[in-house]
């Protein structure tokens, strides 16, 4: 049997907004970071759309209009081999820095916890100064050093007898070639990772891990079972960001190969720009950067659903 | 009222030679010319002394017009290029390295000077190489700005002490190398000629001297021909020569022979002229080396004669949409002219625009601008920018040397590749 309940009729307050001011305040509140956010991210990305639906050479650049040609950029980049290779390249070259990246930071901020303070201060600072480094400026160190001719990697292999490296060329072998490039970027990424892992440490509460110690947990067993699932969300966000900028690296192989990578060395980005700025097809630029953003949307999309969910739950 | 109307027709008409003498584009007087004219010139082409002294000169005539010569890098210049000449203001003035004319003239960014040709200085002996690169469809686009061309530098006290002269065929290229090679087999760190792997400027002479090309054109349709019989031989010999007497980088490209050069572990290398200055640079190289350096040309693989040699060099052209296109021709008219010339000659040592200023190169700029007589050119296609972003040379070179793949495979990929992107495919 239901129960009909009927609204008392209240009087109105004239000083209170009406319903339909209470209902827009708060859309009115958030507009200008929507306007905001429209502007920065979602106006370029429709563009970037735009764009890679049409035929854009320098002409249709310099007249400032393109050739309609609906999906035909995507079909030629999707029929091209060398974007299948790109595609496995770029893939593996993440998930070896990520993974690279995590480990070593998470060692860096273990390390942290134990050491005297004013060697956690030395190595802090040494992490913000590489950090702080502007990229282009160290890969230009890092070239010097694995310089063929006058490196000084080459120089120390062969004065510490690991083998003769005078004229070494690492770039000789793109396998080689991309594994100092992973050093390279798993070198610059540790600092922001580290540091954030740390933070998380030490929120990490002592008597927690005393009980664990107490119940004869071992030290791994310590930081698998109760350290990492604390540190869950952090690390979560650190995987999907490192994911984020290690797909999309392009400074690293630009600048380490002179400008003129090879097509042994594209990943997604080199190639993006080879295709856009290189051969001057910007339709076709923008269609592999669209794909490029798709990628990454369906790689991190597990990583952001779990940091959905542990914050639902928070 | 029939008066009042004629009144209004002469202010009107008074009004409207006025405005059409005020608009800065070049229709009024030198002196009552203005506003700012935008030059880009590269990094290296004309020495300060020279970019001066044009400006007093266009000061003078235009007093009121004001010059602004920005210096760019050539790293990348492709991509500014682009975005200046998508702009609605790109600079008036441009200087251009001679194989991105074509691109840019066949998209419409530069303008079309045809008709005004005759009005620049030594227009009739602009050096062929560089006055085909400024023509697209038969209609001229800019004007040839300086060139360079290559020859063979080497150390005269490594040759004396070895006892070897300055070889006359390819042949010889190689007994001379392996003989400077022997003679310096305690360093390990020797190369006879020090030639990068990426080094594409200095491996067309051999694939040219053999009769081969990198392209040709037929009924408007353009067919790679890196892999024709002519164009291996060529790439055989020089492999042939460089196997055995080069240390340098099979990866890497000629950016850092100079430096290597100064260091003094290599005999020879194939170089601009300008180079020697780098080399004997006080801060970036040696000048104890300047009296050690000598120049000869390529030797062809016919003894006694040259290999035809790539001919770079720049031209200048003007902005289509420029503002000020009178004032920009006057500009580059006065810079490429006879005065200008003989000074980029004399003081900066680059090879002239003209054939009649040729006799200006003395001492060793003797031999690279008299290298410039047998010179050859890339194919004029607005599509070859393309073929040189996408490294096809390059990168053909380099699988060459490395021997990650055979002189017949690599030529065939590359041919193929560039018969592509010529006839228009990405």
């Amino acid at each position: 049997m239901g129960v009909a309940i009927t609204a008392p009729e209240l009087e109105p307050v004239s000083r209170r907004p009406g319903p339909l001011r209470t209902a827009l305040f708060p859309y009115a509140l958030i507009a200008p970071s929507i306007l905001m956010i429209a502007g920065i991210l979602a106006f370029p990305l429709a563009m970037l759309i735009w764009l890679s639906l049409q035929h854009y050479g320098l002409k249709e650049l310099i007249q400032h209009s393109g050739e309609w040609v609906g999906l035909q950029n995507y079909q030629a980049i999707i029929a091209d081999p060398l974007f299948h290779q790109v595609i496995l390249r770029s893939l593996i070259f993440t998930f070896t820095c990520v993974g690279l990246t995590l480990v070593f930071s998470t060692l860096i901020a273990l390390l942290l916890l134990k050491v005297r303070q004013l060697v956690r201060v030395i190595v802090m600072s040494s992490l913000v100064f590489v950090w702080a480094t502007p990229v282009i400026v160290s890969v230009d160190i890092w070239q010097w050093m694995f310089d063929y001719e006058f490196g000084v990697i080459n120089y120390l292999l062969t004065q510490l007898h690991v083998g003769n490296f005078i004229h070494h060329n690492w770039f000789d072998n793109p396998v080689q070639g991309l594994a100092v490039l992973v050093i390279v970027v798993v070198w610059g990424a540790i600092p922001f990772v580290t540091i954030t892992l740390f933070a998380g440490l030490l929120q990490v509460p002592s008597d927690v891990l005393d009980a664990a110690q107490v119940d004869g947990a071992s030290a791994w067993h310590t930081f698998w079972f109760v350290t990492a699932p604390m540190l869950k969300p952090i690390f979560l966000i650190v995987i999907c960001l490192s994911t984020i900028w290690d797909f999309g690296v392009f400074n690293q192989i630009y600048v380490m190969l002179n400008q003129r990578p090879s097509s042994d060395y594209f990943t997604i980005a080199i190639y993006s720009y080879r295709e856009s700025f290189g051969v001057t097809q910007y339709g076709l630029g923008a269609a592999i950067a669209v794909i490029m953003v798709i990628i990454l949307v369906f790689v991190t999309f597990f990583y952001v659903r779990e940091t959905v969910k542990v914050a639902e739950i928070a | 009222m029939r008066f009042r109307k004629a009144w209004f027709g002469v202010l009107f008409t008074a009004f409207a030679v006025l405005a059409t003498a005020c608009g800065g584009s070049g229709t009024g007087t030198p002196t009552e010319e203005s506003g700012t004219l935008t030059v880009w010139l590269m990094n290296g082409s004309a020495p300060q002394a020279v970019i001066d002294s044009v400006n007093a000169d266009f000061t003078a005539k235009y007093p009121k017009v004001n010059v602004k010569v920005e210096i760019q890098q050539w790293g990348d210049i492709g991509t500014k290029l682009d975005t200046a000449f998508a702009g609605s203001t790109p600079p008036d003035v441009v200087e251009l390295g001679n194989t991105l004319v074509a691109k840019y003239a066949a998209a419409g960014a530069l303008e079309d000077i045809t008709s005004k040709k005759s009005s620049f200085d030594n227009s009739g002996t602009w050096l062929q190489s560089l006055t085909d690169s400024c023509t697209v469809s038969g209609k001229l686009y800019c004007v040839p700005y300086y060139a360079g061309s290559r020859a063979i530098i080497y150390r005269k006290d490594f040759f004396d002490a070895a006892g070897v002269q300055a070889p006359t065929s390819m042949d010889d290229l190689l007994t001379v190398g392996q003989k400077l090679m022997a003679a310096h087999k305690s360093d390990p760190n020797f190369s006879a000629l020090y030639f990068p792997g990426k080094y594409w400027y200095a491996a067309l002479p051999f694939v040219w001297d053999f009769g081969g090309d990198i392209a040709t054109q037929s009924g408007g349709k353009w067919t790679g021909s890196l892999n024709s019989d002519n164009s291996q031989q060529g790439l055989n010999k020089l492999l042939s020569i460089v196997g055995p007497l080069s240390k340098a980088d099979k990866t890497g490209d000629e950016a850092k022979q100079d430096a290597a050069f100064a260091q003094g572990h290599i005999a020879m290398i194939i170089a601009n002229g300008w180079e020697v200055g780098v080399i004997t640079d006080p801060k970036a190289g040696n000048p104890a080396l300047k009296d050690k350096l000598g120049a000869f040309p390529i030797p062809s693989h016919n003894s006694g004669q040259t290999a035809p040699v790539f001919l770079g060099g720049s031209d200048l052209g003007v902005a289509a949409k420029s503002k000020h296109v009178n004032l920009a021709n006057e500009w580059v008219a006065m810079l490429t002219g006879q005065k200008h010339m003989t000074d980029m000659a004399t003081v900066g040592g680059v090879i002239p625009n003209t054939t009649s200023l040729l006799s200006l190169g003395t001492g060793l700029n003797a031999v690279f601008f008299n290298a410039a007589k047998n010179s050859r050119f890339v194919p004029n296609s607005q599509n070859w920018a393309a073929v040189e972003s996408a490294n096809v040379l390059p990168d053909m070179l380099v699988k060459i040397f490395t021997k990650q793949q055979s002189v017949a495979d690599a030529t065939s990929a590359a041919s193929n590749r560039i018969t592509t992107i010529l006839n228009g495919g990405g």
